[in-house]
């Protein structure tokens, strides 16, 4: 039964949207989880997302979140940011979908218990330019904070000795394109 | 004369613009625009033909499946490669859980409240809600109790001044006609829904091993290791489990889904003479039943103008004429080029002028079979299996007559399918349909491998000289085709025609309109700055623009939003 959501929510084509796909992927293979976690690359799922949400204890999305912060930070946001318009989702399929779906959720009475946002604040999301620098030198760092908010709510995580390799199958192109450019 | 340009039309993810032009109350022309670029067959291009499949579940956020799916029978149909019995089954479980999923989203959470007035349910009785219920099905979460919580919520969210994601709704509009009650019924499986959908997802993620992008599929079969002694694969464990999650979602989609079709359908029956379009229909076959893929439980064939006495089979995929018949024109979209072209050599370079009415409008071309515009959708798949005597189809086709009969005397006939109303039935008529049809192939899976066939993958080997395929697939939104030209193992060209193309096609180089242009001529609006009728018709074919053009900037428009040019 899993319990725990761990989200990566973005479209992997569009440059710095493909944040939340990269964070997850990577704390996956960094960390060890108990089986009531579930990490799960969901792109852009709109109102599908439901079913990811249901009764769950915890939910931590990652995605691409522009805020008043420098490119490349990490905040952890609440459904409260989001409302004041402190924080903004990308506004791609997926920004209705998170808040539409928790709103049917709660009428229906199976909304998730906490839900937070780990946003990075992006530099660009074009299509098919690849993640930025900036970006994408902050994966390791979201891992952690990932690891840290489920620690803080007393779910166990240990980090992997070593790591094992992420499976970035989106990013294979890109390399062997840069590196026929340069 | 009011021109209403309604932008964007749908309520996920997707960029679809309508445009019309109304006289005297009743739209007299009607242009579906698509406001953004499907890049992804240009990254397709040069990648591993074994592994196309990972990229091409990455059409669309929401259908997923079906595109992987597609991506490895056209890889498999240019090395004419047979899969394992056992593969065929598992793969058509999961499109099966992945279709069963998208229509009662589709009905329920995304077009449901076009016709369901949420203001009206505080004024119902629960008790008389609960015997015209019960009236309709033996379902078991139809009592006074379970909807007059339901009411409760929805006066508090009516109380509470903030209606939230439902404050866009068209409430109060003269085109809604449900009773109180009706609408409380409604809104109340509206809501059982969320549990449903959840429960053919895990459907997909057993098989799948995750959704919504799976992961156990390889080009030659699937991935799934059968052992059923084993903990780590596919066993008598999972097979039970599936088995349970089927017994559970199956009453829902016949003992509510069809219901909840009828009960619209008696109640607006003007939508059954409203909408019908193109009347050329098209669906692929599917569900194969052997590893040649020989034997299909769902017909595919074509229908012209509407004829239900005459379809054509298409018996199988290697059908010489399907790939023969499909084309796609650029005379009306943003792309180089006019064509017609066959998707074998077809080509997307980026022509954008902005919209223009009488040139290009649309990042979507124009597919055409024989050069004609087609319908694809659970309502080409049920008018072609009507039309075709298949006993299935007929079957639940006749029950949703009965049923609807029963609400208040309507009598309907399968011609009267062919309309807006016809393609909200035809979903639940289909998803009724696929119910019983998972439970077959879960049996045949389990039989095969109780029979000692453990087997799910034949190793593909790819010959250096230029191969090409086309894989079909008869997804929830239609007939869907991708066709992929390989060379060393690699695709040097990569198509896909999808049902929303098919759906949302403009005009032709000849200036024919497809099928949600068509449809819209004649739609009454009785208010032009709520055009209701408009988006009823619109969402009778569940436009899913993601997947038909996608991706290349944000819009930045939130909600949907009408114009009045």
């Amino acid at each position: 039964m899993t319990l725990v959501s761990v989200i990566g929510l973005g479209n992997v084509f569009l440059g710095d949207d493909g944040f939340g796909p990269l964070a997850v992927e990577t704390f996956r293979c960094e960390y060890e989880c108990p089986l009531s976690v579930e990490v799960l690359d969901l792109g852009t799922p709109g109102l599908d997302l439901a079913p990811y949400l249901y009764d769950q204890q915890l939910v931590i999305v990652v995605d691409a979140v522009h805020s008043d912060t420098a490119i490349g930070t990490l905040s952890i946001f609440h459904e409260d940011d989001f409302l004041s318009h402190k924080a903004k989702l990308r506004i791609t399929g997926h920004d209705p979908g998170l808040w539409d779906a928790l709103a049917h959720l709660r009428l229906a009475g199976h909304a998730p218990l906490d839900l937070i946002v780990l946003g990075v604040n992006p530099e660009a999301c074009g299509f098919a330019e690849g993640i930025s620098e900036t970006v994408r030198s902050t994966a390791s760092r979201a891992s952690s904070m990932i690891a840290q908010a489920l620690i803080e709510r007393g779910i166990a995580c240990f980090h992997r000795e070593p790591a094992s390799t992420p499976n970035l199958w989106w990013m294979r192109m890109e390399q062997v394109e840069r590196s026929a450019a340069a | 004369m009011a021109r209403i340009s309604i932008d964007p039309v749908t309520r996920i993810e997707g960029h679809l613009r309508v445009d019309v032009e109304v006289e005297g109350g009743v739209v007299n022309k009607a242009w579906a625009s698509c406001t953004m670029w499907r890049g992804l067959e240009t990254i397709l291009r040069g990648r591993d033909a074994r592994e196309g499949w990972v990229f091409a579940q990455r059409f669309c956020g929401v259908c997923t499946t079906v595109h992987a799916v597609a991506s490895v029978r056209a890889v498999e149909d240019a090395l004419s490669l047979e899969i394992p019995p056992n593969a065929q089954y598992i793969r058509n479980l999961i499109l099966i859980g992945h279709a069963l999923h998208d229509h009662i989203v589709h009905f329920y959470h995304l077009s449901a409240l076009d016709f369901v007035d949420i203001l009206q349910i505080p004024k119902a009785d629960p008790t008389k809600a609960a015997s015209i219920a019960e009236g309709m099905s033996s379902w078991t979460g139809n009592s006074r109790q379970e909807l007059a919580a339901v009411q409760m919520k929805v006066k508090g969210l009516v109380a509470s001044g903030q209606l939230g994601i439902f404050s866009h709704g068209y409430w109060g509009h003269p085109a809604m006609k449900l009773s109180p009650e009706v609408n409380l019924i409604l809104f109340s499986h509206y809501l059982q829904a969320l549990d449903f959908q959840r429960k053919s997802c895990q459907v997909v993620a057993i098989l799948g091993g995750k959704t919504p992008h799976i992961q156990n599929l390889a080009v030659g079969g699937v991935m799934n290791a059968i052992n059923l002694d084993s903990l780590a694969t596919l066993n008598m464990d999972r097979l039970g489990m599936l088995q349970s999650i089927l017994e559970d979602l199956i009453p829902f989609v016949q003992q509510v889904f069809l219901p909840d079709t009828c009960l619209l359908a008696a109640n607006y029956p003007e939508y059954l003479h409203l909408g019908r379009g193109v009347d050329n229909y098209l669906a692929v076959p599917d569900l194969p039943l052997d590893a040649k893929a020989s034997k299909f439980d769902l017909p595919g064939g074509v229908i012209m103008d509407g004829n239900l006495a005459g379809v054509r089979p298409i018996v199988d995929w290697q059908d010489a004429e399907f790939r023969k018949a499909v084309t796609e024109d650029s005379a009306h979209a943003w792309y180089k080029g006019a064509g017609p072209l066959q998707p074998y050599k077809g080509e997307q370079i980026p022509d954008y002028t902005d919209f223009k009415e009488n040139a290009k409008y649309t990042w979507v071309k124009a597919p055409r079979y024989n050069g004609s515009p087609m319908q694809a959708g659970p309502l080409a798949n049920v008018l072609v299996g009507y039309a075709s005597g298949h006993a299935l189809t007929r079957k639940w086709t006749n029950t949703a007559f009965d049923r609807i009969a029963a609400v208040n005397g309507l009598k309907i006939t399968p011609n009267d399918l062919q309309s807006t109303m016809g393609r909200y039935l035809a979903r639940s008529i289909r998803s009724s349909m696929l119910s019983d049809l998972a439970l077959e192939h879960l049996q045949l899976l389990k039989t095969n491998i109780l029979n000692g066939d453990d087997t799910t993958y034949n190793a593909p080997q790819f010959p250096t000289g230029e191969i090409m395929g086309m894989g079909m697939h008869e997804a929830p939104r239609g007939a869907l085709s991708h066709w992929v030209v390989i060379d060393k193992g690699a695709f040097t060209n990569y198509q896909a025609v999808v049902p929303t193309t098919w759906n949302a096609s403009p005009r032709d180089e000849k200036g024919v309109p497809g099928p949600y242009e068509t449809s819209l001529i004649g739609s009454p609006v009785v208010d032009p700055e709520k055009p209701l009728e408009v988006l009823r018709t619109v969402h009778s074919f569940d436009p899913c623009m993601a997947c038909s053009c996608h991706t290349l900037d944000v819009t930045g428009k939130e909600i949907a939003e009408v114009k009045i040019l």
